[in-house]
């Protein structure tokens, strides 16, 4: 929770990934309560209209639950459902964008896959 | 009846002038709305007119369906809390009390608990004259007028002028802090948008008088992006689109857009795509060149 925002990218969505982030590393654990809208709010010095709003994508992934009276929970299976989708989104941010630039400096296929098989070596 | 402080049609004109004119603007309960604009533009004369601190030449105010102008009941649900300025406000003898004094005889909600509070926490003496206050003293005391008069519709014009940034760091917690506890709605108006934009739930914006928009704080800066790259690959991809100011250099181009829903660009070998924020948006609506 102690990440910073940037400028880069909607506030809302920072938050979102944010608390994703702290399940990721086991910060938040699963069934345990997540920060309220009031106190990212006041954290991150953001509305807290607009910390529901990060709140809220992750309610609707099903990372996040409602306790009524109680506050909003880690879901169990959250851990695995960040990574999964993480991972199908790994293409779209990593490896299209990898393309664009590789294509812009007229990196062939094979020197782009010889140089990924020596990192990973 | 939803309650909300509505104004309709509003024109203000000073002899010849206008300075507002068809301000339409409806404020919701439980909102904080940050009014930008440049200097000039018009806002604190819109915030006092809204307060009925002062006449709007044409146009109607109202607050839950009934006009605000000299009705003591919606004027008690409203506080506008100006820029003190004690050489004008006949403020010589004054001290910080007499002032805190006069809020809480005009507010019938003051809280003094919260403005003894807010006194000590910002380390302001009650004794000191007004005179002697330094210009970030007196936003400090405007401040804590503003929100320890509890009242549900809270004018803030400037708070933080002449505040350094650890105060206005300071400040800004506690507005949130009393918002998310009281629910009530405040207008602030700044110059400082870049660090104030992540308060605003909405910005309005209003630019020579004329009001520019009212939206979604965030779904605003959504709209926005800058585009950059060669200038005829930069040509082809904002063609149709809604461009608000562009800069060319040499053979580059760069242009600042405001895209409708459902529009969008992506960023490839040619043309980079980036965020643009609020302080930046408002230059391209507002600045000279356009």
């Amino acid at each position: 929770m102690q990440e910073i925002l940037t400028q880069e990218k909607s506030i809302y969505l920072q938050i979102s990934e944010l608390l994703e982030n702290d399940i990721l590393r086991d910060i938040l654990l699963e069934e345990e309560r997540v920060p309220s809208t009031n106190e990212l709010a006041k954290l991150y010095v953001i509305n807290p209209a607009t910390a529901a709003k990060g709140i809220n994508i992750l309610v609707e992934q099903g990372i996040l639950y409602k306790k009524r009276g109680i506050g909003m929970f880690v879901a169990t299976g959250a851990k695995a459902a960040i990574k999964k989708r993480r991972k199908e989104e790994f293409f779209d941010n990593y490896v299209k964008t990898l393309l664009v630039e590789a294509e812009s400096l007229g990196i062939s296929k094979e020197e782009l896959i010889g140089m990924l098989q020596n990192t990973m070596k | 009846m939803e309650e909300k402080l509505v104004c309709r049609d509003i024109m203000k004109q000073y002899g010849k002038v206008k300075v507002l004119e068809d301000i339409d603007l409806e404020l919701e309960k439980g909102k904080i709305y940050g009014l930008i604009g440049r200097n000039g533009a018009g806002k604190t004369t819109l915030l006092s007119i809204l307060s009925a601190q002062n006449p709007a030449t044409a146009g109607s105010v109202t607050l839950n369906g009934e006009p605000v102008w000299e009705n003591r009941e919606a004027l008690s649900h409203i506080c506008f809390s100006r820029e003190i300025n004690p050489l004008r406000d006949n403020g010589k003898g004054l001290k910080v009390k007499d002032y805190l004094r006069a809020a809480a005889i005009y507010m019938p909600g003051w809280d003094a608990e919260m403005a003894k509070r807010l006194m000590e926490k910002f380390g302001l003496d009650i004794r000191k004259p007004v005179m002697k206050l330094s210009k970030g003293m007196l936003s400090m005391i405007t401040i804590i007028i503003a929100l320890a008069s509890k009242a549900d519709y809270t004018f803030l014009d400037e708070p933080v002028a002449g505040l350094d940034v650890v105060v206005r760091e300071q400040f800004y917690r506690i507005l949130l802090e009393e918002f998310a506890e009281s629910g009530r709605t405040f207008v602030v108006s700044t110059h400082i948008i870049e660090e104030a934009a992540d308060l605003f739930e909405e910005v309005i914006m209003i630019d020579k008088g004329k009001m520019l928009l009212k939206e979604n704080a965030q779904e605003l800066v959504e709209r926005a992006i800058y585009i950059s790259g060669k200038e005829d690959a930069v040509d082809v991809a904002i063609a149709g689109l809604h461009c608000l100011h562009t800069e060319k250099m040499g053979r580059s181009k760069g242009a600042t857009l405001l895209l409708e829903k459902g529009q969008s660009i992506k960023a490839s070998e040619e043309i980079t795509v980036q965020p643009v924020s609020l302080q930046r948006l408002f230059v391209s609506m507002c600045g000279e060149e356009n």
